[in-house]
């Protein structure tokens, strides 16, 4: 018996066959949504209640690092009575106001330097310069500009995002594929025609990325500059309820900026996906 | 016992309404060292076949067999080429060899003796990016020969290259793939490749693809790009167009 021949149906094989993805789609995608969903609120919700428990249970000091509870409870009240909408509302108006000043600016001399060669040539070591320089280190010279109020601290958040949408609309435009502009050179377009079908839509989606990026970091140096030289705003009520000893509403106004953050890098996410329908989403499509 | 062994096979993209048939059902043999190639107009979802048969995608429906002992029995080379451009011309044939980790030693004489065949020799430090196109690609099929793969698929490897290239590498593919026991599955738009190099030529009808014909060369192995000149060789190809026209027309017609 043992000595017969391995017969040729023994051979192992490898089956391709449908997974659950194939035979049930509707409920294999629900299924992985829930997942997916599911993951992103428990990851954060489990930190909190585990930051809630070692606080109650007296682990970690809770007048240095109060219970999730407590901030809660003390942010809810201070929305209710007033409080913390006057702050909410200053640091909101510099943010917009200067993140618009920073993009127009940051992306009208990023098409340019992009564009023309010798525009490029002028600016970009000067502008390479600029670009390290740690922009909060400007708010000294902007105070002297600007006097104090809500002048210097719009500069700041201007200057930093137009650094931003500057550098990754110039890098965009640059990277324009060739066959591009010669499509649209030998059809005799002009400049400005070049711009508006080549250029401009080429670009947008890069463009939209540094935006996105950009608004995170203008909520970031707000809270900063707000800190050193404003009288309202939320980086003024976290440092100054810190000094105060009030830890509680120290974690509200840093809850508040984690939220304004979050809120506004989506807006620009959102806003970008109207504006260049044709650019991949972040879920890839199958293919043929 | 073929090597290859599809029923029933279908592939779907997309869900609700947005939901395409790309292939299928298509039934399917392929023997034991036979080469098979496949004819087809564009997206009629050959690529998906060889896809399911590499194992990249699953399909809806059905299911595709392989007969073997190996866990990855096969090797794939790909239109774009698929090579590594940081990586040196030897350390891309001797990928797919540190993937299995092969000892270093063994793998780079393998590597180098693949680059001899495909007359890379003097490129082995060089990286791709300073190669000619036809190089390359002749860098993708010495990466995939080196493994030595039971089972070979090729998704229209010389696509990209200028006729005289393509023509230049169909005989030399022709070579390699006689002097080993290869099954291998070609994808490729052109007759004359699918021809030259095929023991089967199949014929894909438009989206969904399904295999409307089948013809066999009959020209006796070992074969060279002489069979090009050969009256049979037109007649076959003139036929196989007949076949094909209408599926291309039909395409054209819907898109």
């Amino acid at each position: 018996m043992s000595t017969l021949e391995k017969p040729r149906s023994e051979e192992g094989r490898v089956i391709r066959r449908p997974g659950p993805r194939e035979t049930r789609p509707e409920s294999a995608h629900r299924r992985r949504r829930t997942l997916e969903v599911s993951l992103a609120v428990a990851v954060p919700v489990v930190l909190v209640l585990l930051w809630q428990l070692a606080a109650t249970q007296q682990w970690i000091d809770d007048r240095v690092y109060p219970a999730p509870s407590s901030i809660a409870s003390d942010g809810w009240q201070r929305a209710l009575d007033g409080e913390l909408w006057p702050d909410v509302w200053a640091t909101l108006k510099r943010v917009l106001a200067g993140y618009v000043i920073g993009t127009v600016a940051g992306y009208l001399l990023g098409l340019l330097m992009g564009a023309l060669p010798l525009v490029r040539a002028a600016l970009e070591p000067m502008m390479d310069a600029l670009y390290v320089v740690p922009k909060l280190a400007l708010l000294p010279i902007f105070l002297n500009m600007f006097g104090l109020g809500e002048g210097p601290q719009i500069a700041l958040v201007a200057a930093t995002v137009f650094f931003f949408v500057w550098i990754s609309t110039m890098a965009a435009v640059l990277a324009v594929p060739e066959g591009h502009r010669d499509a649209g050179q030998v059809f005799g377009a002009s400049h400005r025609q070049m711009f508006r079908h080549v250029l401009l839509p080429a670009s947008l989606p890069a463009v939209l990325v540094g935006a996105r990026i950009a608004a995170g970091v203008a909520v970031l140096v707000i809270v900063a500059s707000e800190s050193i030289a404003a009288s309202d705003g939320l980086g003024h009520l976290i440092f100054d309820s810190r000094a105060l000893f009030q830890n509680d509403v120290m974690f509200v106004g840093i809850v508040c900026v984690a939220i304004l953050g979050v809120v506004f890098s989506e807006l620009v996410r959102i806003a970008g996906r109207f504006l260049t329908p044709w650019a991949p989403r972040d879920r890839g499509r199958g293919q043929s | 016992m073929p090597k290859i062994r599809a029923s029933g096979l279908t592939r779907t993209f997309g869900r609700g309404s947005h939901q395409l048939t790309a292939l299928g059902p298509v039934e399917l043999d392929v023997a034991r060292g036979e080469f098979v190639c496949l004819v087809g107009p564009s997206g009629c979802g050959k690529s998906t076949l060889l896809r399911i048969a590499a194992g990249l995608l699953r399909p809806t429906t059905g299911e595709l067999e392989l007969r073997t002992d190996a866990t990855h029995p096969a090797a794939m080379i790909f239109q774009d080429y698929g090579i590594y451009d940081w990586k040196t011309v030897l350390a891309n044939v001797r990928f797919g060899l540190d993937i299995q980790r092969v000892p270093r030693k063994e793998a780079d004489a393998r590597a180098h003796e693949w680059l001899r065949r495909m007359g890379l020799s003097d490129f082995a430090g060089a990286y791709p990016a300073a190669l000619s196109g036809g190089m390359r690609q002749r860098v993708a099929i010495a990466r995939a020969l080196a493994v030595e793969p039971e089972i070979l698929l090729m998704d229209e490897p010389f696509a990209a290259l200028d006729a005289q290239l393509r023509t230049i590498l169909q005989d030399e593919l022709l070579a390699l793939t006689q002097s080993t026991s290869t099954t291998t599955l070609f994808i490729t738009h052109s007759l004359e490749e699918a021809l030259v190099l095929g023991d089967r030529v199949l014929v894909m009808s438009a989206r969904p693809g399904r295999i409307i014909a089948e013809r066999r060369p009959p020209f006796d192995r070992p074969r060279t790009g002489e069979v090009r000149s050969d009256p049979r060789f037109t007649a076959l190809k003139d036929e196989l167009w007949e076949l094909l026209r209408d599926e291309v027309g039909q395409e054209a017609a819907v898109s």
